[in-house]
Protein backbone atom coordinates (compact mmCIF):
# COMPACT_ATOMS: atom_id res chain seq x y z
CA UNK A 1 0.00 0.00 0.00
CA UNK A 2 1.47 3.51 -1.29
CA UNK A 3 1.78 6.20 1.26
CA UNK A 4 -1.23 8.07 -0.27
CA UNK A 5 -3.88 4.90 -0.09
CA UNK A 6 -2.53 4.47 4.13
CA UNK A 7 -3.02 8.70 4.67
CA UNK A 8 -6.88 8.20 2.67
CA UNK A 9 -7.74 5.08 4.90
CA UNK A 10 -6.22 6.84 8.16
CA UNK A 11 -8.29 9.75 6.92
CA UNK A 12 -11.37 7.62 6.08
CA UNK A 13 -11.20 5.86 9.50
CA UNK A 14 -11.32 9.61 11.21
CA UNK A 15 -14.63 10.35 9.46
CA UNK A 16 -16.18 7.48 10.58
CA UNK A 17 -14.77 7.07 14.34
CA UNK A 18 -16.60 11.18 14.64
CA UNK A 19 -19.31 9.91 12.07
CA UNK A 20 -20.44 7.22 14.78
CA UNK A 21 -19.86 8.79 17.60
CA UNK A 22 -21.98 11.97 16.54
CA UNK A 23 -24.41 9.45 16.05
CA UNK A 24 -24.22 7.42 19.13
CA UNK A 25 -24.43 10.65 21.12
CA UNK A 26 -27.98 11.33 20.96
CA UNK A 27 -30.15 14.58 19.94
CA UNK A 28 -28.61 17.56 18.74
CA UNK A 29 -24.66 16.06 18.90
CA UNK A 30 -22.02 18.48 18.20
CA UNK A 31 -20.37 17.51 14.38
CA UNK A 32 -16.23 19.11 14.88
CA UNK A 33 -16.20 18.99 11.42
CA UNK A 34 -18.33 22.00 11.57
CA UNK A 35 -17.53 24.86 14.16
CA UNK A 36 -19.57 27.15 11.75
CA UNK A 37 -22.53 25.25 11.43
CA UNK A 38 -25.38 27.16 12.13
CA UNK A 39 -28.28 25.94 14.55
CA UNK A 40 -31.71 26.66 14.46
CA UNK A 41 -32.73 26.34 17.85
CA UNK A 42 -36.38 25.86 19.37
CA UNK A 43 -37.25 27.48 22.88
CA UNK A 44 -37.36 25.70 25.95
CA UNK A 45 -39.95 28.43 27.50
CA UNK A 46 -42.84 27.51 27.99
CA UNK A 47 -46.40 29.38 27.16
CA UNK A 48 -48.85 30.12 29.45
CA UNK A 49 -52.57 30.44 29.13
CA UNK A 50 -53.26 33.60 28.86
CA UNK A 51 -55.11 34.87 32.25
CA UNK A 52 -57.16 37.72 32.19
CA UNK A 53 -54.44 40.64 33.72
CA UNK A 54 -56.36 42.96 36.80
CA UNK A 55 -55.15 46.55 37.78
CA UNK A 56 -54.75 47.13 41.28
CA UNK A 57 -57.23 48.63 43.79
CA UNK A 58 -57.14 52.79 43.46
CA UNK A 59 -55.48 54.28 45.81
CA UNK A 60 -55.85 56.20 49.37
CA UNK A 61 -56.42 59.78 49.13
CA UNK A 62 -55.78 60.33 52.49
CA UNK A 63 -55.55 57.56 55.51
CA UNK A 64 -58.19 59.86 58.11
CA UNK A 65 -60.28 57.64 59.49
CA UNK A 66 -59.23 54.35 57.38
CA UNK A 67 -59.05 51.20 58.17
CA UNK A 68 -55.74 49.01 57.30
CA UNK A 69 -55.08 45.43 56.97
CA UNK A 70 -52.14 43.67 57.35
CA UNK A 71 -52.19 40.32 56.42
CA UNK A 72 -49.31 38.12 58.39
CA UNK A 73 -47.85 34.83 56.89
CA UNK A 74 -46.30 32.30 58.96
CA UNK A 75 -42.88 33.61 58.80
CA UNK A 76 -41.77 33.98 62.13
CA UNK A 77 -40.61 37.84 61.13
CA UNK A 78 -43.42 38.63 59.94
CA UNK A 79 -45.88 39.16 63.06
CA UNK A 80 -43.07 41.49 64.32
CA UNK A 81 -42.80 43.35 61.55
CA UNK A 82 -46.80 43.80 61.01
CA UNK A 83 -46.56 45.14 64.80
CA UNK A 84 -43.83 47.56 64.17
CA UNK A 85 -45.59 48.70 60.97
CA UNK A 86 -49.05 49.24 63.28
CA UNK A 87 -47.06 51.20 65.90
CA UNK A 88 -45.47 53.25 62.86
CA UNK A 89 -48.83 53.87 61.27
CA UNK A 90 -50.61 55.03 63.86
CA UNK A 91 -47.71 57.11 65.31
CA UNK A 92 -47.86 59.43 62.00
CA UNK A 93 -51.82 58.63 61.51
CA UNK A 94 -53.03 58.46 64.93
CA UNK A 95 -56.79 58.26 64.09
CA UNK A 96 -56.44 54.88 61.76
CA UNK A 97 -57.42 51.82 62.79
CA UNK A 98 -55.76 48.80 61.76
CA UNK A 99 -56.73 44.90 61.20
CA UNK A 100 -54.40 41.71 61.21
CA UNK A 101 -54.93 38.34 58.99
CA UNK A 102 -52.30 36.15 60.59
CA UNK A 103 -52.51 32.84 58.02
CA UNK A 104 -51.52 29.94 59.63
CA UNK A 105 -50.92 28.15 56.45
CA UNK A 106 -47.59 28.00 54.92
CA UNK A 107 -47.60 28.50 51.09
CA UNK A 108 -51.09 28.41 50.37
CA UNK A 109 -53.46 30.25 48.48
CA UNK A 110 -55.86 31.83 51.66
CA UNK A 111 -59.28 31.55 49.42
CA UNK A 112 -58.16 27.76 49.08
CA UNK A 113 -58.00 27.16 52.92
CA UNK A 114 -60.54 26.63 55.21
CA UNK A 115 -59.63 30.44 56.18
CA UNK A 116 -61.66 31.09 52.79
CA UNK A 117 -64.89 32.88 54.25
CA UNK A 118 -62.57 34.66 57.24
CA UNK A 119 -60.16 35.97 54.93
CA UNK A 120 -62.82 37.56 52.24
CA UNK A 121 -64.97 38.88 55.02
CA UNK A 122 -61.08 40.46 56.52
CA UNK A 123 -60.60 41.92 53.09
CA UNK A 124 -64.20 43.33 52.22
CA UNK A 125 -63.64 45.30 55.77
CA UNK A 126 -60.47 47.20 54.90
CA UNK A 127 -59.76 50.17 52.88
CA UNK A 128 -56.28 49.09 52.06
CA UNK A 129 -53.68 46.37 52.76
CA UNK A 130 -50.28 45.82 53.56
CA UNK A 131 -49.07 42.52 53.19
CA UNK A 132 -46.14 41.12 55.36
CA UNK A 133 -43.85 37.97 54.55
CA UNK A 134 -41.28 38.17 56.77
CA UNK A 135 -38.45 37.31 54.09
CA UNK B 1 -48.68 46.60 48.54
CA UNK B 2 -46.42 44.09 49.76
CA UNK B 3 -43.45 44.63 51.95
CA UNK B 4 -40.61 42.14 51.56
CA UNK B 5 -37.22 42.03 52.46
CA UNK B 6 -35.15 43.78 49.19
CA UNK B 7 -33.41 40.70 48.24
CA UNK B 8 -37.09 39.20 47.45
CA UNK B 9 -39.14 42.33 45.16
CA UNK B 10 -37.87 40.18 42.02
CA UNK B 11 -39.87 37.03 43.35
CA UNK B 12 -42.73 39.37 44.58
CA UNK B 13 -43.06 40.33 41.39
CA UNK B 14 -42.80 37.35 39.52
CA UNK B 15 -45.75 35.73 42.00
CA UNK B 16 -47.89 38.22 41.60
CA UNK B 17 -47.48 38.51 37.67
CA UNK B 18 -48.54 34.63 37.68
CA UNK B 19 -51.82 35.30 40.04
CA UNK B 20 -52.86 38.27 37.36
CA UNK B 21 -51.98 41.34 39.30
CA UNK B 22 -48.62 42.26 37.89
CA UNK B 23 -49.15 45.78 39.11
CA UNK B 24 -48.72 45.13 42.68
CA UNK B 25 -46.69 47.67 44.10
CA UNK B 26 -43.44 45.84 46.03
CA UNK B 27 -41.79 47.75 48.76
CA UNK B 28 -37.99 46.17 50.00
CA UNK B 29 -37.01 46.43 53.08
CA UNK B 30 -33.58 45.57 55.10
CA UNK B 31 -34.74 43.46 57.77
CA UNK B 32 -33.00 40.95 57.93
CA UNK B 33 -34.59 37.64 56.71
CA UNK B 34 -36.81 35.30 59.41
CA UNK B 35 -35.33 38.53 62.25
CA UNK B 36 -36.24 37.54 65.72
CA UNK B 37 -34.63 40.90 67.18
CA UNK B 38 -37.04 43.64 67.73
CA UNK B 39 -35.11 46.49 67.75
CA UNK B 40 -33.66 45.50 64.28
CA UNK B 41 -36.99 44.94 62.32
CA UNK B 42 -38.38 48.62 64.14
CA UNK B 43 -35.41 50.29 62.64
CA UNK B 44 -36.02 48.34 59.03
CA UNK B 45 -39.66 49.12 59.15
CA UNK B 46 -39.23 52.60 59.97
CA UNK B 47 -36.74 53.22 57.21
CA UNK B 48 -39.72 51.61 54.75
CA UNK B 49 -42.27 53.63 56.17
CA UNK B 50 -41.93 56.63 53.23
CA UNK B 51 -42.44 53.66 50.80
CA UNK B 52 -45.35 52.15 52.40
CA UNK B 53 -47.01 55.50 52.23
CA UNK B 54 -46.19 56.24 48.90
CA UNK B 55 -47.05 52.83 47.39
CA UNK B 56 -50.42 53.05 49.08
CA UNK B 57 -51.20 56.73 47.85
CA UNK B 58 -49.51 57.86 44.88
CA UNK B 59 -51.77 57.85 42.09
CA UNK B 60 -52.06 54.74 39.48
CA UNK B 61 -50.39 54.80 36.07
CA UNK B 62 -52.53 53.47 33.18
CA UNK B 63 -50.54 50.46 33.22
CA UNK B 64 -51.11 49.65 36.77
CA UNK B 65 -54.83 50.17 36.38
CA UNK B 66 -55.09 48.20 33.42
CA UNK B 67 -52.41 45.90 32.33
CA UNK B 68 -51.83 45.30 28.92
CA UNK B 69 -53.20 42.08 28.18
CA UNK B 70 -50.61 38.84 27.21
CA UNK B 71 -50.93 36.15 25.02
CA UNK B 72 -48.59 33.92 26.88
CA UNK B 73 -47.31 32.52 23.96
CA UNK B 74 -43.71 32.11 23.55
CA UNK B 75 -42.31 32.13 19.75
CA UNK B 76 -41.55 28.42 18.77
CA UNK B 77 -38.11 29.26 17.33
CA UNK B 78 -35.73 30.95 19.67
CA UNK B 79 -32.18 31.92 17.76
CA UNK B 80 -30.51 30.82 14.63
CA UNK B 81 -26.30 30.86 15.16
CA UNK B 82 -23.16 29.11 15.50
CA UNK B 83 -23.06 26.69 18.94
CA UNK B 84 -21.53 29.10 20.88
CA UNK B 85 -23.38 32.09 19.56
CA UNK B 86 -26.60 29.67 20.70
CA UNK B 87 -24.58 29.04 24.06
CA UNK B 88 -24.36 32.48 24.59
CA UNK B 89 -27.88 33.83 23.48
CA UNK B 90 -29.33 30.92 25.87
CA UNK B 91 -27.02 31.85 28.52
CA UNK B 92 -27.97 35.83 28.19
CA UNK B 93 -32.01 34.68 28.69
CA UNK B 94 -31.24 32.44 31.92
CA UNK B 95 -32.24 29.46 30.13
CA UNK B 96 -29.32 27.76 31.03
CA UNK B 97 -27.96 26.13 34.08
CA UNK B 98 -24.14 27.58 33.66
CA UNK B 99 -22.84 24.65 31.74
CA UNK B 100 -23.22 24.48 28.03
CA UNK B 101 -26.22 23.11 25.80
CA UNK B 102 -26.51 21.09 23.01
CA UNK B 103 -28.70 23.24 20.80
CA UNK B 104 -32.48 21.83 20.59
CA UNK B 105 -32.71 21.66 16.87
CA UNK B 106 -36.01 20.66 15.14
CA UNK B 107 -34.23 17.55 14.01
CA UNK B 108 -32.77 16.92 17.52
CA UNK B 109 -36.11 17.62 18.97
CA UNK B 110 -37.61 15.12 16.76
CA UNK B 111 -35.23 12.35 17.46
CA UNK B 112 -35.84 12.93 21.32
CA UNK B 113 -39.74 12.57 20.59
CA UNK B 114 -39.13 9.19 19.50
CA UNK B 115 -38.48 8.36 23.40
CA UNK B 116 -42.40 8.43 23.71
CA UNK B 117 -45.55 8.23 22.44
CA UNK B 118 -47.40 11.00 23.09
CA UNK B 119 -47.70 13.56 20.49
CA UNK B 120 -45.52 16.99 20.70
CA UNK B 121 -48.83 18.82 21.82
CA UNK B 122 -49.48 17.15 24.95
CA UNK B 123 -49.71 18.54 28.10
CA UNK B 124 -48.29 16.52 30.88
CA UNK B 125 -49.36 19.26 33.29
CA UNK B 126 -48.70 23.12 33.97
CA UNK B 127 -45.87 23.45 36.44
CA UNK B 128 -45.96 26.30 38.76
CA UNK B 129 -45.40 29.59 39.88
CA UNK B 130 -45.28 30.27 36.12
CA UNK B 131 -47.66 27.56 35.49
CA UNK B 132 -46.03 26.98 32.24
CA UNK B 133 -47.50 24.41 30.09
CA UNK B 134 -45.23 21.29 30.06
CA UNK B 135 -45.64 19.94 26.70
CA UNK B 136 -44.03 16.54 25.23
CA UNK B 137 -41.80 18.82 23.13
CA UNK B 138 -40.91 21.50 25.66
CA UNK B 139 -39.68 18.60 27.95
CA UNK B 140 -37.85 17.27 24.38
CA UNK B 141 -36.62 20.95 24.24
CA UNK B 142 -35.02 21.08 27.48
CA UNK B 143 -34.15 17.37 27.32
CA UNK B 144 -31.98 18.11 23.93
CA UNK B 145 -29.96 20.52 26.11
CA UNK B 146 -28.91 18.75 28.84
CA UNK B 147 -27.72 16.12 26.64
CA UNK B 148 -30.45 13.87 27.57
CA UNK B 149 -31.24 10.68 25.08
CA UNK B 150 -34.67 9.99 23.96
CA UNK B 151 -34.92 6.67 26.01
CA UNK B 152 -34.70 9.15 29.07
CA UNK B 153 -37.81 10.94 27.82
CA UNK B 154 -40.18 7.94 29.68
CA UNK B 155 -38.49 9.11 32.88
CA UNK B 156 -38.72 12.67 32.19
CA UNK B 157 -42.54 12.83 31.66
CA UNK B 158 -43.31 10.41 35.09
CA UNK B 159 -41.24 12.71 36.87
CA UNK B 160 -42.91 16.05 35.60
CA UNK B 161 -46.19 14.09 36.16
CA UNK B 162 -45.10 12.96 40.07
CA UNK B 163 -44.62 17.39 40.25
CA UNK B 164 -48.11 17.56 39.68
CA UNK B 165 -48.93 15.34 42.54
CA UNK B 166 -49.70 17.22 45.47
CA UNK B 167 -48.46 15.56 47.76
CA UNK B 168 -44.85 16.13 46.65
CA UNK B 169 -45.64 20.11 47.53
CA UNK B 170 -43.42 20.72 44.76
CA UNK B 171 -45.03 24.26 45.00
CA UNK B 172 -42.76 24.78 47.87
CA UNK B 173 -39.74 22.98 47.25
CA UNK B 174 -38.68 24.27 44.20
CA UNK B 175 -38.32 28.08 45.08
CA UNK B 176 -37.93 27.51 48.82
CA UNK B 177 -35.55 29.24 50.78
CA UNK B 178 -34.50 26.09 52.32
CA UNK B 179 -32.50 25.02 48.70
CA UNK B 180 -34.39 21.39 48.45
CA UNK B 181 -33.56 19.43 44.99
CA UNK B 182 -35.30 16.78 43.20
CA UNK B 183 -34.36 13.55 44.35
CA UNK B 184 -34.94 10.72 41.49
CA UNK B 185 -34.89 7.07 42.50
CA UNK B 186 -35.43 5.27 39.68
CA UNK B 187 -36.26 0.88 39.71
CA UNK B 188 -37.47 -1.57 37.43
CA UNK B 189 -35.74 -2.75 34.38
CA UNK B 190 -35.41 0.89 32.87
CA UNK B 191 -32.33 0.81 34.89
CA UNK B 192 -30.21 -1.63 32.83
CA UNK B 193 -31.99 -0.40 29.80
CA UNK B 194 -30.55 3.04 30.25
CA UNK B 195 -27.33 2.34 32.34
CA UNK B 196 -28.87 4.21 35.25
CA UNK B 197 -25.77 3.35 37.80
CA UNK B 198 -27.01 1.93 41.14
CA UNK B 199 -23.53 1.26 42.20
CA UNK B 200 -20.00 2.89 42.96
CA UNK B 201 -20.03 6.75 42.43
CA UNK B 202 -24.12 6.59 41.78
CA UNK B 203 -24.86 10.04 43.12
CA UNK B 204 -21.26 11.68 41.40
CA UNK B 205 -21.06 12.51 37.45
CA UNK B 206 -20.23 10.75 34.80
CA UNK B 207 -22.96 8.59 33.72
CA UNK B 208 -24.98 9.97 31.14
CA UNK B 209 -28.44 8.70 32.56
CA UNK B 210 -27.83 9.70 35.81
CA UNK B 211 -26.45 12.69 34.90
CA UNK B 212 -28.56 14.14 31.85
CA UNK B 213 -31.98 13.44 33.36
CA UNK B 214 -30.82 15.16 36.43
CA UNK B 215 -30.03 17.91 34.67
CA UNK B 216 -33.05 18.10 32.36
CA UNK B 217 -35.19 17.80 35.25
CA UNK B 218 -33.19 21.23 36.96
CA UNK B 219 -33.88 22.46 33.13
CA UNK B 220 -37.59 21.70 32.79
CA UNK B 221 -38.26 23.42 36.44
CA UNK B 222 -36.68 26.24 35.40
CA UNK B 223 -38.01 27.10 31.45
CA UNK B 224 -41.15 25.37 31.92
CA UNK B 225 -42.29 26.07 35.42
CA UNK B 226 -40.14 29.16 35.67
CA UNK B 227 -38.47 29.01 38.39
CA UNK B 228 -34.66 30.92 38.07
CA UNK B 229 -32.17 30.93 40.59
CA UNK B 230 -32.34 33.79 42.85
CA UNK B 231 -35.75 35.45 40.95
CA UNK B 232 -38.05 32.77 42.02
CA UNK B 233 -36.21 30.11 43.41
CA UNK B 234 -35.18 31.69 46.15
CA UNK B 235 -32.61 28.72 47.95
CA UNK B 236 -29.99 30.86 50.17
CA UNK B 237 -27.06 28.80 49.75
CA UNK B 238 -28.68 26.28 47.12
CA UNK B 239 -27.88 23.10 46.13
CA UNK B 240 -25.37 21.20 43.74
CA UNK B 241 -28.14 18.04 43.73
CA UNK B 242 -30.14 20.95 41.43
CA UNK B 243 -27.48 20.34 39.06
CA UNK B 244 -28.37 16.13 39.47
CA UNK B 245 -29.85 14.05 42.31
CA UNK B 246 -31.00 10.51 40.21
CA UNK B 247 -29.74 7.46 41.36
CA UNK B 248 -31.22 3.87 40.73
CA UNK B 249 -32.04 0.88 43.51
CA UNK B 250 -29.55 -2.21 42.91
CA UNK B 251 -32.57 -4.40 43.11
CA UNK B 252 -30.44 -7.08 41.75
CA UNK B 253 -27.89 -6.54 44.85
CA UNK B 254 -30.58 -5.91 47.18
CA UNK B 255 -31.89 -8.83 49.34
CA UNK B 256 -34.92 -7.07 50.21
CA UNK B 257 -38.37 -6.57 47.93
CA UNK B 258 -37.26 -2.78 46.02
CA UNK B 259 -39.02 0.65 46.67
CA UNK B 260 -41.33 0.31 43.59
CA UNK B 261 -42.64 -3.34 45.41
CA UNK B 262 -43.04 -1.24 48.83
CA UNK B 263 -44.49 1.40 47.06
CA UNK B 264 -47.49 -0.76 45.70
CA UNK B 265 -45.97 -1.49 41.98
CA UNK B 266 -44.85 -4.53 40.73
CA UNK B 267 -41.11 -5.61 40.25
CA UNK B 268 -41.53 -5.38 36.40
CA UNK B 269 -42.98 -2.16 36.79
CA UNK B 270 -40.38 0.84 35.93
CA UNK B 271 -40.88 3.90 38.17
CA UNK B 272 -39.47 6.93 39.51
CA UNK B 273 -39.84 8.11 42.97
CA UNK B 274 -39.62 12.08 43.87
CA UNK B 275 -38.80 13.87 47.31
CA UNK B 276 -37.04 16.64 47.81
CA UNK B 277 -33.86 16.78 50.05
CA UNK B 278 -31.81 19.50 51.17
CA UNK B 279 -28.74 17.52 53.04
CA UNK B 280 -26.83 14.90 51.99
CA UNK B 281 -24.69 13.35 54.66
CA UNK B 282 -22.52 10.10 55.05
CA UNK B 283 -20.64 7.73 57.81
CA UNK B 284 -19.01 4.99 58.25
CA UNK B 285 -20.92 2.42 60.64
CA UNK B 286 -19.70 2.19 63.75
CA UNK B 287 -19.72 -1.39 63.70
CA UNK B 288 -20.24 -3.77 60.58
CA UNK B 289 -22.93 -5.81 62.26
CA UNK B 290 -26.72 -5.02 62.50
CA UNK B 291 -26.05 -3.21 65.78
CA UNK B 292 -23.43 -1.35 64.29
CA UNK B 293 -25.04 -0.28 61.13
CA UNK B 294 -28.55 0.49 62.88
CA UNK B 295 -27.25 2.55 65.67
CA UNK B 296 -25.14 4.37 62.90
CA UNK B 297 -28.56 4.93 60.82
CA UNK B 298 -30.14 6.25 64.00
CA UNK B 299 -27.25 8.26 65.13
CA UNK B 300 -27.16 10.06 62.02
CA UNK B 301 -30.07 12.38 62.79
CA UNK B 302 -32.63 10.52 59.71
CA UNK B 303 -36.49 12.02 59.68
CA UNK B 304 -39.15 11.35 57.77
CA UNK B 305 -38.68 12.35 53.84
CA UNK B 306 -35.18 10.97 54.01
CA UNK B 307 -33.58 8.74 52.12
CA UNK B 308 -31.49 6.05 54.09
CA UNK B 309 -28.64 4.86 50.86
CA UNK B 310 -27.13 1.21 52.18
CA UNK B 311 -24.86 -0.74 50.61
CA UNK B 312 -25.70 -3.65 49.34
CA UNK B 313 -23.01 -4.99 52.02
CA UNK B 314 -24.62 -3.56 54.69
CA UNK B 315 -28.24 -4.50 53.23
CA UNK B 316 -27.09 -7.75 53.56
CA UNK B 317 -25.95 -8.02 57.21
CA UNK B 318 -29.12 -6.36 58.29
CA UNK B 319 -31.38 -9.03 56.29
CA UNK B 320 -28.71 -12.04 57.46
CA UNK B 321 -29.57 -10.89 61.05
CA UNK B 322 -33.37 -11.21 60.19
CA UNK B 323 -34.33 -7.41 59.89
CA UNK B 324 -36.63 -6.48 57.00
CA UNK B 325 -36.42 -3.21 55.34
CA UNK B 326 -39.46 -2.46 57.36
CA UNK B 327 -37.34 -3.07 60.74
CA UNK B 328 -35.22 -1.24 59.71
CA UNK B 329 -37.36 1.61 59.61
CA UNK B 330 -39.00 0.89 62.42
CA UNK B 331 -35.67 0.82 64.06
CA UNK B 332 -34.68 4.14 63.15
CA UNK B 333 -38.13 5.73 64.26
CA UNK B 334 -37.63 4.13 67.29
CA UNK B 335 -34.16 5.49 67.92
CA UNK B 336 -33.37 8.50 66.36
CA UNK B 337 -33.43 11.42 68.13
CA UNK B 338 -34.59 14.71 65.83
CA UNK B 339 -31.91 17.71 65.79
CA UNK B 340 -33.30 20.05 68.10
CA UNK B 341 -32.39 23.34 67.13
CA UNK B 342 -33.27 25.96 70.00
CA UNK B 343 -36.30 28.02 68.69
CA UNK B 344 -37.37 24.99 66.93
CA UNK B 345 -38.49 22.70 69.60
CA UNK B 346 -42.00 22.45 68.58
CA UNK B 347 -41.29 21.70 64.69
CA UNK B 348 -38.74 19.22 66.13
CA UNK B 349 -41.10 17.52 68.33
CA UNK B 350 -44.20 17.75 65.50
CA UNK B 351 -41.30 15.23 63.22
CA UNK B 352 -42.12 12.05 64.69
CA UNK B 353 -40.14 9.91 61.76
CA UNK B 354 -43.30 8.53 59.58
CA UNK B 355 -42.07 5.37 58.26
CA UNK B 356 -44.01 5.75 55.21
CA UNK B 357 -41.64 8.35 54.02
CA UNK B 358 -38.46 6.65 54.90
CA UNK B 359 -36.81 5.34 52.08
CA UNK B 360 -34.66 2.11 52.46
CA UNK B 361 -32.55 2.37 49.51
CA UNK B 362 -29.94 -0.23 48.51
CA UNK B 363 -27.13 1.41 46.41
CA UNK B 364 -23.64 2.44 45.75
CA UNK B 365 -20.69 0.14 45.78
CA UNK B 366 -17.79 -1.30 47.45
CA UNK B 367 -16.51 0.41 50.23
CA UNK B 368 -18.08 1.51 54.09
CA UNK B 369 -19.87 4.38 53.72
CA UNK B 370 -23.65 4.70 54.32
CA UNK B 371 -25.69 7.52 52.83
CA UNK B 372 -28.28 10.17 53.92
CA UNK B 373 -30.37 12.30 51.94
CA UNK B 374 -32.69 14.03 54.21
CA UNK B 375 -35.17 17.11 54.00
CA UNK B 376 -34.78 19.42 56.55
CA UNK B 377 -37.63 20.57 58.08
CA UNK B 378 -40.43 19.60 55.38
CA UNK B 379 -43.00 17.97 57.76
CA UNK B 380 -44.26 21.11 58.40
CA UNK B 381 -45.93 20.72 54.97
CA UNK B 382 -47.09 17.14 55.12
CA UNK B 383 -45.72 16.54 52.09
CA UNK B 384 -44.77 13.14 51.00
CA UNK B 385 -43.12 11.04 48.49
CA UNK B 386 -44.54 10.30 45.34
CA UNK B 387 -43.82 7.26 42.93
CA UNK B 388 -44.86 7.45 39.01
CA UNK B 389 -45.03 4.59 36.79
CA UNK B 390 -42.79 4.86 33.82
CA UNK B 391 -44.16 4.56 30.69
CA UNK B 392 -42.67 3.14 27.65
CA UNK B 393 -43.12 3.69 24.31
CA UNK B 394 -44.16 1.28 22.09
CA UNK B 395 -40.82 0.67 20.08
CA UNK B 396 -38.84 0.49 23.53
CA UNK B 397 -36.66 -2.59 22.74
CA UNK B 398 -35.47 -0.79 19.49
CA UNK B 399 -34.64 2.25 21.07
CA UNK B 400 -32.52 0.87 23.67
CA UNK B 401 -30.40 -1.20 21.89
CA UNK B 402 -29.98 1.83 19.71
CA UNK B 403 -29.17 3.93 22.70
CA UNK B 404 -27.55 1.63 24.92
CA UNK B 405 -24.77 0.94 23.22
CA UNK B 406 -23.39 4.05 24.59
CA UNK B 407 -21.12 3.69 27.98
CA UNK B 408 -18.01 4.35 29.03
CA UNK B 409 -14.93 2.19 28.42
CA UNK B 410 -12.51 3.43 30.94
CA UNK B 411 -8.74 2.41 29.73
CA UNK B 412 -5.92 1.37 32.40
CA UNK B 413 -3.53 3.44 32.37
Amino acid sequence: MNRFLIMLSIELLAVMVVGSLAMAQGPGSYDPRKPDLQYEVLSPWADVDPIQLRGISPRLTSFDGKKIGLYVNTKRAAMPIANAIDKELKDIFPDIDTIIFHSNLPNVNEIKTENKDKFIAWAKSVDAVIAVVGD
Amino acid sequence: MLLANKGFVNDAHSAASSKGVPGIRVVGESVACESTVIPEIEEGVAAAMDDVIEALTSPLSPEEKSPEQQTGKTPRVAFKGTLQEVNQFFYRKGWGDGLPIIPPTEEAVAEMLTGTDLPPDHIVTKIIPRKGKATIEKIAVNAVMAGALPTHMPVLIATVEAFADPKARFDTFEVSTGSWAPSLTINGPIRRDIHINCSSGSLSPGDISNSAIGRAVGLIVKNIGGARKAIEDMGVIGNPGKYSLVIGEDEEASPWEPLSVERGFTKEDNTVTVFFPNTFIQSVPGGTDAKGILSTLAAMGTTSMSSVILIPSWAKVLAGEGYSKQDVKDYIAEHSKPVVIPGFEEMASSDRIDTDNLMILVAGGPGSFIGLLKSVGPRFFNNALVTKKIRLPKNWDKLAAKYGILKPIYERY
